[in-house]
């Protein structure tokens, strides 16, 4: 298949201190790809330079085949944050519209309305985010990154802050939405903590080391799709959740 | 639920009442166990058939004041949240004038009002001016602030979007910016009031200040404190007013407690 996003030899520098050093990757359409590594080693920086947020210092990224800043201005990019950054005097509903607005289409292929019956907050749509719990709040957030139908969906452990039970109810929501809306969204960069998330999730899994972050490894991962939870007990998943602990704790 | 509200209501506004009577009482009660001279300190009794007797003419007075104050007001609260406006979006232009902002903050605004009254005549224009100057400054630091402190990962958001300028300002920086100004906007209301009686101190002939300086002058301290106590009063409601509405406009965020 195609490759949707190639990046080439990016390194990224903060002032003098190295953050990420020569990172080259390639992610194909309709692949679930999860970024994982020690904390701070700079996968939220790889993220953001992935999607045109900050530049990087020398390298080369292409989406389809365009530069990421022609990607961004044709909003190609939905992002999740690790917080759900809504905007507190907006009711749930109007939270999810913010891109929308900002975009001025008053014509979205999929309401506002089905996106949030389809994240399982259909009747919420009037509530404010202090009304509302952590997981549901980030539902409205993960709403929002579809509204506009992106490409591709960047994801900054969007779960980190949850606990273990709505985190695991929402990767499988995610796995639901995810396969409800392939049709536009065809690759998700997943930036995680989680072994065993990231493992549950994704088709391929790049491994970062410390900091400087070079790509440690890069893992395919073969589990049938769709992904129930039966498979977390399954000896594949098991030994790849072990594969990558002991790669993990290599560095 | 309705009733646990109108109790605490009750609680609310009974428990100062009570005190309130407690104090007049302990106060009648030191005036005539102390032989206290009427010039000095007057009885409550007397303060109160003040206010009945002349409560039109007080209000008179205190309607002069109050139109000053929130003409000055209202005029400071405005050209403060432009001017804070404009410093928020060019960084010349707040380095050139943000220290005469502050040297106008910390000139003392009775050293001003002589010369205010020079240039303005000892009509409401001068009074308005006083007011607009000592109004002028929380507003401008609060919605500075207020526009400035966004949080770095909501403008990352923002930016995914690719939203522009006035999109970011407008949707983001515009209502994040509301409780601080509202915070301003209540810090005013009493520096309103002082603006525009420091001002009629100076010179005017009508308005609370002018009220509360001539009785002094003929020692009718009852009148003065009649005249102080309902600018008190106004000045708590002005208060009130502006509490109200922030908590209409900044719906979705507990008030700070002031």
């Amino acid at each position: 298949m195609e490759s949707i996003i190639k990046v080439e030899n990016i390194s990224k520098n903060y002032d003098k201190l190295p953050v990420l050093d020569n990172i080259n990757l390639s992610v194909k359409e309709g692949e679930f790809v999860s970024i994982i590594g020690p904390s701070g080693c700079g996968k939220t920086t790889l993220l953001k330079i992935l999607g045109g947020l900050i530049p990087a210092t020398s390298g080369d990224i292409k989406i389809r085949g365009s530069p990421v800043k022609v990607a961004l201005e044709r909003r190609e990019f939905g992002f999740v944050f690790q917080n759900p950054i809504l905007l507190p005097w907006r009711t749930a509903l109007k939270n999810t519209e913010l891109p929308l607005e900002i975009f001025g289409n008053n014509n979205p292929q999929i309401s506002s309305k089905k996106l949030l019956k389809i994240v399982g907050l259909e009747g919420f749509e009037n509530y404010y985010p202090k009304e509302l719990s952590g997981g549901m709040q980030q539902r409205i957030a993960i709403a929002r990154a579809l509204t506009f139908e992106p490409a591709i969906l960047l994801m900054d452990e969007p779960f980190g802050a949850l606990d273990e039970i709505t985190r695991n109810k929402m990767n499988l929501e995610l796995l639901r939405v995810w396969k409800e809306e392939k049709a536009t969204i065809s690759a998700v960069i997943f930036v995680t903590h989680s072994i065993p998330e990231a493992v549950f999730l994704s088709d391929k899994i790049i491994i970062l080391s410390k900091r400087p972050a070079k790509i440690e490894k890069v893992l395919e991962i073969n589990l049938p799709r769709p992904r129930k939870v039966e498979v977390k007990y399954s000896k594949k998943y098991i030994g790849l959740v072990k594969c990558i602990r002991e790669i993990l704790k290599e560095d | 639920m309705h009733k646990g509200n109108s109790q605490r209501g009750l609680k609310e506004i009974g428990i100062p009442i009570l005190f309130f009577v407690g104090i007049l009482i302990v106060w009648e009660v030191i005036i005539f166990l102390l032989h206290i001279p009427e010039y000095l300190l007057p009885r409550p009794v007397q303060i109160i058939s003040e206010i009945t007797v002349n409560f039109n003419s007080l209000l008179g007075h205190l309607g002069i004041t109050m139109l000053e104050a929130v003409f000055g007001y209202i005029i400071a609260n405005i050209i403060g949240f432009v001017v804070a406006v404009i410093f928020a979006h060019s960084k010349m232009v707040e380095r050139g004038f943000y220290p005469y902002a502050i040297a106008l903050q910390t000139t003392p605004i009775v050293a001003m009002a002589p010369l205010l009254v020079l240039w303005f005549g000892s009509g409401l224009a001068s009074k308005i001016a006083v007011t607009a100057i000592i109004c002028f400054f929380p507003i401008l630091v609060n919605t500075i602030k207020g526009l400035k402190f966004v949080d770095e990962n909501t403008i990352d958001l923002f930016k995914s979007y690719s939203a522009n300028k006035w999109q970011i300002f407008v949707k983001l920086r515009l209502p994040n910016s509301m409780p601080y100004i509202f915070s301003a906007l209540k810090i005013s209301t009493s520096l309103a009031l002082v603006g525009a009686i420091v001002g009629e101190f100076v010179g005017a002939s009508k308005g609370i200040g002018y009220l509360i300086l001539t009785s002094s002058y003929h020692l009718e301290t009852a009148i003065m404190f009649a005249a102080i106590i309902i600018s008190a009063i106004a000045g708590v409601l002005f208060f009130k007013v502006i509490s109200f509405i922030e908590k209409k406009v900044i719906f979705w965020q507990k008030p700070e407690e002031f």
